[in-house]
């Protein structure tokens, strides 16, 4: 792994003196610039970026944009701070909306304000553009740090045909977790002891774990995080208790959820299948269940307990610390331009995420497409009542910290309630070094 | 691998020096003489230093100049996210040795490896024995045994997935018949590292297959012979001439199993990211962690020099007892 590195650092040092030594010449042309991104879903949204910078391209003489993938969002992050180290970073990253605090903390991230005041507008107006529940992700401190680009909530999918033969209304899908439980027991069929179709699937591998705790945990009137200040988390509380022991109950007592920690892929797989007959999952899995589901299948907002509360996921466009003057701005120009209702809108239409700028469903071709596709309009009504995203600092620790533990639950190794205390110790533990700077340093 | 390419390396260049600095070890003064031994002999060795400079400068390059950063970024720390980097000496170190994650991608570590070298060098031995003389459909059964080995290990995780699929998986299809409740196999903190061995068996038994189909032509015939003559049976020349013969080929193979176990984890990438509940974490995966997830470069250094200093340790002791058993009766 260091190996891999220091020979990204490599590479990254070779293509700046080769950029360096390109520049004199080069003195007259358009100014070049990289943009990384990941492509989380599917092998798809490749070709589809290369179709967008292509007509950035032809539209913007003065500029040459060049998109470099760079693996999942994780490895996104790795290759981005290392090009910042090596003293290249990109001019912009698609990057996941809850690692721009952390990048944030660590002075990874240029503040976009000048960049908003220098096309005179003001910060509310820019921010304005897009669905309120996005700006959580993007705001640090009163600046502005990333421009949301493709984002999604969590769902119930439900197996339309399997509720009809259960006795159920899928034109009435459960709102409450009452009803969702008594949903999943009727969907569930035994032999015997044996479960032969399961009544719900909720995944839990690392990243996805953390996201559907948020889930439920919002769900169940809780913050999860505190949305000001990268310090704290709130494992240990009734909201997330509840939550925790509800999801346990649905495999122990209920036994109507398949045990242990099932990743996303074995979830939506289950219910192509016929295997689970709900799950939750992703907006962006919708695309590859509307195009792989052999039966009628209904989209749902999130069943509430206390009240209906989703968080967001997905990525925004930052602008990496350290950058020439002239390439920020090529890089700014290309941001507009993505994030903007049109090229939005068809993002939206090739991926199957959901649109941040608003005005992109106001577009003739959206407006058509939901028409169509009405399960999709479901995802952008669910915004609504959408929160933002964890983010603290060291993100993903904190996360594991809390998923190991929830793992162990769902495994029946551990009780909720002394696995949200050992989940908080251990999340402490992790944010203690920012807290000693921050919340902790005393005059 | 950089440690067994240095050793073969040394070796040569010593076969070649030694001999010609010997005639000139009889002439001129005591002081002179040490003097213009070494002069003569590094003279003599030119050639081999020449040789051998190619190789050394990208090792230098990419091998101790990446082990030199290491060392000392292992040195360094940061005690707030704002500070800047100091000198903390050995503290990442024992910080490293006092994390439980690390303790327990220790534990989980030496479970793979013996769980991973013992049965697929006891099928390597197998299949080689069986496959043992050549012609039409052993080498079809070979190249069969081998296949695993050509296929890459990412490729090859991201096929277990779906065989490992709960309730839908190919596994879960066949065996689902016989047991009363189906296992989550990369789900389970008991088994999942269980699962992940299975992988590295079905890879790696056929590759060290190889080395004893290798090791096999070395027995010699006269000696199984004169044992078939004497009336010895299968079994006992089995246990007192291919075995024995075949010691040098298990202690390689054992060497390279043991590698394996640390710098193999592409499918713990790949299938379980060290999960559930840090079951599956081996020691590599757990100086990514540090690295890319903590950000924690200090705690990664330490982590990977403890490691080195393990593999280091494994490999001299091995090559050592190697030797001594070539250069015995």
């Amino acid at each position: 792994m260091l190996f891999t590195r220091r020979l990204m650092l490599g590479l990254a040092m070779a293509g700046s003196m080769a950029s360096a030594l390109a520049v004199p010449a080069m003195a007259e042309g358009p100014t070049e610039i990289d943009l990384f991104f990941p492509v989380p879903v599917d092998g798809k949204l490749a070709r589809d970026m290369g179709t967008l910078i292509k007509e950035f391209n032809e539209t913007h003489p003065a500029i040459k944009a060049t998109a470099v993938y760079t693996g999942s969002y994780d490895d996104t992050l790795i290759k981005t701070r290392a090009s910042i180290k090596a003293g290249k970073p990109p001019a912009a990253v698609i990057m996941s909306a809850n690692f721009l605090l952390d990048m944030q903390i660590e002075n990874e991230l240029t503040n976009l304000d000048p960049l908003i005041a220098a096309d005179g507008t003001t910060k509310d107006q820019f921010l304005g553009q897009f669905f309120p529940a996005l700006q959580g992700n993007a705001v640090i401190n009163r600046s502005v740090y990333g421009v949301p680009f493709h984002n999604s909530t969590p769902l119930l999918y439900i197996n339309a045909d399997k509720a009809k033969e259960a006795g159920l209304d899928p034109s009435k899908p459960p709102q409450t977790w009452a009803e969702l439980t008594d949903w999943a027991k009727k969907l569930t069929k035994r032999e015997g002891d044996k479960v032969t179709q399961w009544g719900i699937a909720i995944p839990c591998a690392y990243d996805y774990c953390g996201w559907m705790m948020e889930t439920l945990t919002m769900s169940n009137g809780g913050r999860y995080y505190n949305e000001e200040f990268g310090g704290e988390v709130y494992y240990d509380t009734p909201s997330m208790l509840g939550a925790l022991t509800w999801w346990n109950d649905l495999v122990t007592k209920h036994k109507v959820h398949p045990p242990g920690a099932t990743p996303g892929p074995a979830v939506s797989t289950s219910f192509i299948s016929g295997n689970a007959a709900m799950m939750m999952l992703s907006t962006g899995s919708l695309t590859y269940v509307r195009d792989n589901a052999k039966f009628n299948y209904k989209v749902a907002f999130i069943p509430r307990n206390v009240r209906n509360a989703v968080p967001i996921g997905g990525a925004s466009l930052i602008v990496p610390a350290g950058l020439e003057a002239d390439k920020q701005k090529a890089a700014w120009t290309l941001i507009k331009w993505m994030t903007s209702p049109e090229k939005s809108a068809w993002w939206s239409r090739a991926t199957g995420y959901f649109a941040p700028n608003m005005a992109a469903y106001k577009t003739p071709e959206m407006v058509d497409f939901l028409n169509k596709n009405p399960d999709a309009k479901t995802a952008v009504e669910q915004l609504d009542v959408a929160k933002p995203w964890f983010a603290t600092y060291k993100t993903v620790p904190v996360r594991k910290n809390l998923e190991d533990e929830v793992m162990l639950v769902l495994n029946g190794k551990k009780q909720p309630k002394e696995a949200l205390a050992a989940a908080q110790k251990a999340a402490d533990e992790t944010l203690k070094p920012y807290n000693a700077e921050t919340s902790l340093k005393l005059p | 691998m950089a440690a067994t390419m240095r050793s073969i390396s040394r070796r040569d260049e010593m076969s070649l020096a030694e001999p010609a600095a010997l005639p000139v070890a009889t002439s001129a003064a005591p002081r002179l003489h040490v003097l213009k031994r070494f002069l003569d002999r590094f003279k003599a060795s030119l050639p081999a230093y020449l040789l051998l400079l190619p190789s050394l400068v990208f090792l230098a390059l990419f091998t101790y100049g990446a082990m030199g950063r290491v060392l000392i970024d292992a040195l360094y720390q940061r005690a707030t996210p704002k500070a800047p980097v100091r000198f903390v000496g050995l503290d990442n170190v024992s910080a490293v040795l006092a994390d439980p994650a690390f303790t327990g991608a220790v534990v989980n570590n030496l479970i793979y490896a013996v769980g991973t070298a013992v049965p697929s060098i006891g099928l390597a031995l197998l299949f080689a024995l069986a496959l043992s003389r050549t012609h039409a459909v052993n080498s079809a059964l070979r190249a069969a045994l081998f296949l695993p080995v050509l296929i890459p290990m990412v490729a090859a995780s991201a096929l277990f997935l779906f065989v490992f699929l709960p309730n839908v998986g190919l596994l879960d299809y066949y065996i689902g018949r016989l047991l009363p409740v189906l296992p989550n196999w990369l789900g389970d903190p008991d088994i999942a590292l269980y699962a992940i061995m299975i992988i590295t068996v079905w890879k790696n038994a056929g590759y060290y297959m190889l080395f004893f189909l290798a090791g096999l032509q070395a027995v010699p015939e006269d000696v199984m012979e004169a044992a078939h003559l004497d009336g010895a049976g299968p079994y006992q020349r089995l246990r007192h001439i291919i075995l024995p013969e075949l010691k040098p080929t298990f202690l390689f193979v054992t060497v390279i199993a043991i590698l394996n176990a640390v710098t193999q984890v592409d499918h713990v990438f790949v299938m379980t990211q060290g999960g559930p509940s840090n079951s599956t974490n081996l020691v590599l995966f757990y100086i990514y962690q540090q690295a890319v997830e903590h950000y924690d470069i200090g705690k990664a250094s330490a982590a990977t020099l403890l490691t080195l200093a393990a593999l280091m340790g494994v490999t001299a002791l091995s090559f050592r007892t190697m030797a001594n058993r070539e250069g015995g009766p």
